[in-house]
This record gives C-alpha cells, structure tokens and sequence, in this order.
C-alpha cells in the first residue's frame, strides 16, 4: 500500500487548504442562510412618505384622492409655492408632490389627463405614489360609468383601500414554507467539494503524473494495475472523508430538525452523486493539467463559474432563461435542481420522486463522461509515450 | 547478465534503435556513451520494459524482459535523468516511500533508508523538503531513491547532469562503492572524463546502432590516434604546414589562433621529430603538449563528431 500511503502523505501537506476551504463554506454559508432568510417572509409593512397635495380644485374627487393618499402616506401641509415645494423636495422633507388643477373632475375622470406632480428625480418611491394615484382614478372612473355617483364612487374605493385579504401558505415542506436553514448549506455544498476536491487531487495527481515519476514507478516491483488500484483507494478516501465532514456539519448544526426531515437520505444521495462528479473532474483536470501555477487558476474558474451559472450562490429561480439552458449542461444545475426540490417539499410526488432520480442520473452521467475523457486521454499519452 | 539482441526500435519512419546488440557482465559498470538522439535513452527504455520495441530481445538475470517481470524489476533500481521525487514529501519520506515500492517490511525498510540517506550523505536534510536542497543534493537524493532497495542492476542516466564539481565526485565515488559492493551498473553520461573514470567497459551508440565497445584501452586501441600534440608556433608558412604533414606518423594537422594541433599515430619519438624540425628551420614556439588518446578522441573518430554538441 505504498502508493495508497503516499497519497496520503501528501493530502496531509494539503491540509490547510482544505481547512481554509471548509471555514470558507461555514461562512458562506451563514451569509447566504442569513440574507436568504428576512423577516419580510413573515412580516410585511408598508412604506409611508412624507408628501404634499396641493389642491386648486377643492371638489369631492380632489378631496377623496387627498383622503385616499392620506392613508398610505403622510400629507404634509405646504403652501402652494414653488419656490418652497422645490425647496423642500430638494431637502428631501417631501418626495411627492401632487397638484390638483381646476376642474379636475372633468379633466382626469372625462378627457384622461395626467395629474401635474413633481417628485425626487429617480426616486422608486415616487412610482409608488404613481401607481397609487393611477388606481384610484381608474377605480373611480369605473364605477362612474357603471352608474355610480362620483361621491358613492370616491367613497367606495376609500373603503376597498380598508379591506384586507386573508392569505394561508401552502406547507409543503413543513417548515412553514420557508426554506430548511440547511438546505442552505447544500445548496453551497457542490462549490465546497469541486474546489477542495478538485484543488487537493489535481495537486496530488501532478505528483503522480510526472513523465520521470511515472517511469519510475513503472519500473518499480508493485504492478501499474496495483498502482492503480491504490490510486483509485486514495481518490475514494479523500472524496467519501470530505463528503462525510461536509455532511456532518448541517448534522452537528441542525441536529433533529435535519435528522427527522423525511428527506434526509435524497439530501445525503444527492450531495454523494456530486461527490462523485467532483472526483470525475478532478481526474481530468489532473490529465490536462502539468502545471502547478495552473491549477489554482483551472479550478477556480472551473469551481466558481460552475457555482454562478448553476445557481450555488445565486438561486436559479432569479436566473435569466439563457445562462438557465446552458446550466443543463452542467452537472452542478441537476444538483441544485434536486436541492430545490428536496428543500421546497417535506413529502415528494411521484413526479417529484421521478424528477429527483432523474437528477441523480444526470448527475452520474457526467460523472461517467468526465471519467471517459480523462481515460481516453490517460490511454492516448499511454500510446504516444511507447 | 543482460544481453541484447538486434533490437529494432521505430518512431513512425525513424529508426531509434537498429539491430543493436549488447552484452553486459555482472559486477560490470558499464558505460553507454552516444550523443543527443543516438538511441541511448531509448535503449534503456526497452531494457526496462517501458517502450515497446519492433524487433529484438532483451534478457536481464537469464530471463526476457516484459512490462510484467516483477521479480526482475525487483532487482533493478533507476536513477532518472531528471530528478523524479515528491516535492511535498520530506528527504526521508521520499526515500522511504521508493524503497516501499520493493521492500515490504518494514524494520527492513528503515534500515535501508537510513542506509541510502547515510551513503548519499544526506543526514543533515532528513526532513526537509526537496525545494529546499540545492541542485547537488537533489542529485544525491534521485540516486537514493534509486538505490535504497540495494538492486543487483542499477541503470543511472546522465545522474551528474547540473551537479556542482564536489557533488560529482561524491556521486561518483558513490557509484564505484555500489558497485563494490556488488551492484552492476549501467551508466550513461556526456561527460567523457567521469565515464572514463568509473566505467569498466563503454560502449558508443550513435544512429541506433552500437559503433564500438571494450574497456577503454581498447577503444583507444581501436582508432588511428596514438598521440595528439598541440603547440604554440607563431606564423607558420604554408610550406612549413605541408612540411609538417608530411612528417612521419602526421595524419591529421590543424592551424588556428597561432595553435598548431598534430594527430598522429602511435609511434617512438613522435615528440622529439616536430621538435626537430622546428629547430632546425628556426620557427618560434612556445609551450608543447603531447597527449595520449582520450575517450572524446575515440568518440570523434569513431562518430565523427563531438560527444557534446
């Protein structure tokens, strides 16, 4: 077991990657938990701003419009000056102001006109109060020419404003709808295993690869079939001991909350099926790579690219469709797929079960090629060298 | 110990390796001198079963040689010509590690690498990293781990390529003490002085094919230079040049620089004829060498060209 020991030696020189590695995955991954989960998913308050309405007309629609925004912002009472109002936009003591002209009534409601407001150049806010205005006038003329009177109609939509609407959120993940603190850290777990993966193995291989070292070994008394073989052992070793920590660590953090989820062992399969992707990769990469400067580089771009097409740091739901077709083409998309699945419904559908294999499958599958590849390679340097 | 027999070695259209046949005797260090491309890496490719060869074949200890003869792997040890260790393993790890590849016990294996670390004097560095030693200590480490197993058959190739002048010689004295006590050696080399220092028998590949081979003294014997001198002389005539040519024994006479270099066969007095007619048509020189065949000179003659270019 000589090379299988050496192997070892020298992942233990490697260590202190692999270290930094996994103090960069618990602390990415609280950030993604901690900004992925706000209060706002459970809460909700609406934004008042400070705004004024100058009213010229002083008719029921001027007076229902003020009332209707009085109470979603605050009015201020500002003098119908412009020099003042400019001032105080400028000062930011108002974002909004509206202007109500003469005859408003006949000029909105009958000929469409826009109402004259100023507001903070670029302000969001501003579109807010916009949109505000847009739909009352809109209800109001609605029920005007449904045979309303204008004061009913005004009042009417004032009471809408009033109403609210009971809203129950479907649990299908028994946890209230709310991703599962550790389906975060799988979710950034396939960045974790393709660059410690990768980075420690090419390294390690590079050694193994050298011409002078291969031909030295070839020379040596342990047959190239054992040599192998007890390459194979350490990638095994390596790969399973840095999925069992990575998998570990939701364990220790989440304790039952993760152990009692009823997806429990598709969380374990899925981070395994990238595991051994990771394992194909770093194999091929330890193939076409002879540089040690370049690995570094390889596998970040590799590792990090992977991560942000496929949805590791970014969820692939605010993806736009392009960069979402092209991670089809990548074994980490069919990971966070499954990942999504798994974190959104406690019990799967048939459907949901079938979509799932099918992860694992793709997954597998990519495996394979990559493995493929570098053995085409490693057969073609094999045939070029004798 | 190790015979070969018309070996044919083809790269596409070139042919590496043309019917070469060589016989190395146990207890032997045998030296295999050639310049670049004349087949000498490629020879000990096929003797270690790491290049398939056309035609041929090789037996090492009586029996033929494949890519699956562990038991006579088992006595071989390789020194590579480009150093082959571990940068993230220490010297000692490093040296176990190759002798872990023959040896599987391992109170055995201790004593062997404290042996090889003692005989490549490497004590001192034990646990550091390759990275950190200089070019000749990294030398002394490659041979350490080619050694470290004690193989009945060493091959070293080029081991002294980029060594300072007292690393050299501690690896040289190092090869003649594994060959006292008892490993045959092949080695080969473009240092002329160094093959002709330590090895018992050489042999000279060029084009594939072996050219000569016997101890030194016979290949000295082999070629028409018996002596070279080189002297000092200012303005020599042409006359005087064709006079000298025509001396008896003269072969071969070169004139640049003021440098007057005779070839000449093996023959009494050879020295005391030039010196002669010097005198007596007064031409002025100054200082004189006579010098007996060197290996380069045999090379030269032999090949035609100069071993290091």
């Amino acid at each position: 077991m000589t090379v299988f020991k050496g192997f070892l030696t020298i992942t233990k020189r490697n260590l202190s990657i692999v270290i930094l590695y996994f103090a960069i995955f618990l602390t990415i991954s609280f950030i993604i938990q901690k900004s992925s989960n706000p209060t706002e998913t459970t809460s909700f308050s609406q934004e008042r701003l400070n705004i004024a309405v100058i009213d010229r007309d002083g008719g029921k629609l001027a007076e229902g419009l003020t009332k209707y925004l009085g109470k979603f912002h605050n009015i201020k009472d500002i003098p119908d000056d412009q020099s003042i109002l400019q001032d105080r936009l400028f000062y930011r003591e108002i974002y909004y102001v509206v202007t109500i002209p003469k005859n408003f009534e006949y000029l909105c409601l009958e000929q469409g006109k826009k109402l004259p407001v100023t507001k903070v150049p670029g302000s969001t806010s501003g579109y807010y109060v916009d949109q505000q205005i847009q739909i009352f006038l809109t209800d109001v003329n609605i029920m005007v020419k449904s045979g309303f009177s204008l004061s009913d109609a005004v009042q009417k939509v004032q009471k809408n404003v009033s109403q609210k609407a009971d809203v129950s959120l479907l649990d299908t993940n028994n946890a209230n709808g709310e991703t599962p603190d550790y389906a975060y850290m799988f979710q950034y777990m396939p960045y974790i295993l393709l660059s410690i993966l990768c980075y420690v193995l090419s390294f390690i291989m590079l050694s193994f690869m050298q011409p002078d070292m291969k031909k030295r070994m070839l020379c040596s008394a342990v047959s190239s079939r054992h040599q192998n073989l007890q390459l194979v052992l350490g990638f095994a070793v390596i790969g399973i001991g840095t999925w069992i920590i990575c998998t570990l660590m939701p364990i220790f953090m989440y304790k039952r909350e993760f152990l009692e989820s009823a997806n429990f062992h598709y969380y374990l399969m899925n981070s395994f099926c990238i595991m051994l992707v990771s394992l194909a990769l770093a194999f091929l990469i330890s193939m076409l790579v002879h540089h040690e400067d370049l690995i570094s580089a390889v596998v970040n771009v590799i590792t990090l690219g992977m991560s942000f097409i496929c949805g590791v740091f970014v969820t692939l739901d605010i993806m736009n469709k392009t960069i979402k077709t092209l991670a089809h083409f990548l074994p980490v998309y069919w990971y966070e797929i499954n990942n999504s699945l798994l974190s959104r419904n406690e019990s799967l559908s048939p459907v949901q079960l079938s979509s799932l294999w099918k992860g694992y499958g793709m997954q597998l599958l990519f495996a394979i090629t990559f493995l493929s590849v570098a053995l085409i390679i490693s057969k073609l340097k094999r045939q070029t060298e004798q | 110990m190790i015979h070969i027999e018309n070996l044919v070695k083809r790269y596409g259209d070139l042919t590496a390796l043309d019917h070469l046949n060589l016989d190395i005797k146990q207890g032997e260090i045998f030296g295999l001198l050639g310049p670049n491309g004349s087949g000498k890496t490629t020879v000990i490719g096929c003797l270690l079963a790491l290049l398939k060869y056309d035609k041929g074949t090789i037996t090492i200890f009586g029996k033929e040689m494949h890519p699956d003869s562990y038991e006579i792997k088992k006595e071989i040890g390789v020194v590579m010509q480009n150093v082959a260790v571990f940068e993230q393993m220490t010297v000692w790890e490093n040296i176990d590690y190759f002798c872990g590849l023959y040896v599987k016990d391992k109170t055995k294996r201790k004593k062997l690498t404290e042996e090889a670390i003692a005989f490549a004097g490497l004590e001192d560095y034990k646990k550091m990293r390759p990275k950190k030693l200089s070019g000749g200590l990294l030398r002394r480490l490659n041979i350490a781990c080619g050694i470290v197993h004690k193989p009945k058959l060493i091959i070293m190739d080029e081991p002294t390529v980029a060594v300072d002048p007292q690393s050299r010689n501690r690896i040289l004295e190092g090869i003649a003490e594994l060959n006292r006590q008892g490993s045959t050696i092949i080695y080969t080399s473009h240092y002329m002085e160094e093959v002709e220092q330590i090895c018992s028998r050489i042999a000279i590949i060029d084009h594939g094919r072996v050219l000569a081979s016997g101890t030194t003294e016979e290949l000295k014997k082999m070629i028409k230079t018996g002596e070279t001198i080189t002297m000092e002389a200012v303005a020599l005539s042409q006359k005087a040049l064709a006079d000298i040519r025509n001396l008896p024994h003269v072969f071969a006479i070169s004139y640049e620089n003021q440098i007057l270099k005779l070839r000449l066969t093996s023959a009494k007095h050879n020295l005391i004829r030039i010196l002669n007619y010097m005198q007596e048509h007064d031409i002025t020189f100054g200082r004189v060498f006579s010098e007996l065949p060197t290996l380069n000179d045999v090379f030269l003659e032999i090949t035609g060209k100069e071993l290091r270019n």
